[in-house]
């Protein structure tokens, strides 16, 4: 019994320790960082990275807090995408398009409050003309 | 049938026609040789008397077959038109039916269409409040859409910071002596790097009470053996992974 417990609680540990690894694969920087050490390049590597791919199914897929690291998990699997990790630029382009990205919902919020302020500014001052108008 | 025998029947009367007239000619010659030679020839005019009449009953026999063929080829010819009629009515249906067919053909597999969509939603398909559960989650944090007041040099980002992830599990397992966590390659990446040993506030991206009972998939221990069948590059794209490996089930390992 206090075998199988323990497994269970390693295995706990392990599902959070791969929790965080997964996420931290949205960071560009980090990416650039495991490039540059070479890991990217290691068959094993490679294979785990094959097999992190459960994160995708929905039962999994909800304790994540940074979704963007799916994306990167799938462009990962490519040799092509791996390889252009090393380069610092890579790694930049990436953070800028993600930032962009991440700012795309909040701009067009902000847009849209804008363009109702402005129609409702419109509306307000013909209304007491009309009023006036009708007397 | 009624053609060849019209021919034969025209053939017939003509054919009649011309031993009238070589009969009366040789009447009229016999005539005119008796008026001539005071002999006349016997039973020779009697003969050609009496031919003559037979073949004038067979003339008028003839004619009178002849019109009855006549009258036959005609109700033939209106039938042969009724005929006619029939035919493009039925060609008319025909072209009908081999309409509906093809437009049922259409409904018939847009409805399979349809059908397959439903099931492929049906197994897609994810309860609403999971989603909007999760939806709290990930904008709460502006783990996806970023704060209103972001500006650049804002330390906040889309991704983990490198605070946040010394500072969970992975950032610790680094700082351990031993190296017996399953021989973790991402606990050996990051304790490439400096990691200071922080014991920094638990960011809710490693949501240890969240994920209270779940368990990863089952692997073996060893990633250096090749995974069974394909190389990512041959593929066109990314598979989920097997499906035996989304148990949540525990495994004693």
């Amino acid at each position: 019994i206090a075998g199988v417990a323990k497994s269970e609680v390693q295995a706990r540990h392990r599902f959070q320790a791969e929790l965080e690894f997964v996420q931290c694969l949205a960071n560009p920087y980090y990416l650039n960082f495991l490039a540059q050490r070479g890991f990217l390049k290691e068959r094993p590597f490679i294979n785990y990275l094959k097999y992190l791919l459960y994160w995708k199914e929905p039962e999994y897929s909800k304790f994540l807090k940074y979704p963007h690291c799916l994306h990167m998990l799938e462009l990962l699997q490519y040799e092509h995408f791996r390889k252009e990790q090393v380069n610092a630029q890579c790694a930049k382009f990436i953070d800028e398009q993600q930032l962009l990205h991440w700012q795309h919902y909040s701009r067009k919020r902000t847009r849209l409050q804008q363009a109702l302020a402005e129609q409702q500014q419109a509306q307000q001052p013909p209304q007491p003309h009309g009023n006036a108008a009708a007397k | 049938m009624a053609a060849a025998a019209e021919k034969s029947t025209k053939e017939r009367l003509l054919s009649v026609l011309d031993d009238l007239e070589v009969l009366s000619r040789e009447l009229i010659e016999m005539l005119a040789l008796a008026r001539n030679q005071k002999v006349p020839q016997p039973g020779e005019d009697t003969q050609i008397l009496e031919l003559l009449v037979q073949r004038d009953k067979e003339f008028q026999e003839l004619m009178e077959v002849a019109q009855q063929q006549g009258k036959i080829h005609q109700e033939m010819q209106l039938l042969e038109k009724e005929v006619e009629k029939r035919d493009s009515d039925i060609q008319q249906l025909q072209k009908q039916l081999k309409e509906a067919e093809h437009i049922l053909a259409t409904a018939v597999y847009q409805a399979k269409e349809k059908l397959a969509s439903i099931e492929k939603a049906k197994k897609g398909s994810v309860s609403s409040e999971e989603i909007i559960k999760y939806a709290h989650r990930i904008s709460a944090s502006n783990a996806v859409c970023a704060p209103l007041n972001w500006v650049p040099g804002d330390p906040r980002r889309p991704y983990p910071t490198d605070l946040e992830m010394r500072s969970g599990i992975l950032g610790h397992m680094a700082n351990l002596p031993s190296n017996g966590v399953n021989g973790h390659l991402p606990g050996d990446a990051l304790a490439a790097g400096r990691l200071p040993d922080i014991l920094t506030p638990h960011y809710p991206w490693q949501s240890s009470d969240v994920s209270a009972g779940m368990l990863p998939p089952h692997h073996g221990n060893d990633f250096s053996l090749e995974p069974p069948g394909h190389n990512k590059e041959n593929e066109d794209d990314v598979e989920a992974m097997s499906t035996d490996s989304s148990s949540s089930s525990s495994d004693s390992d």
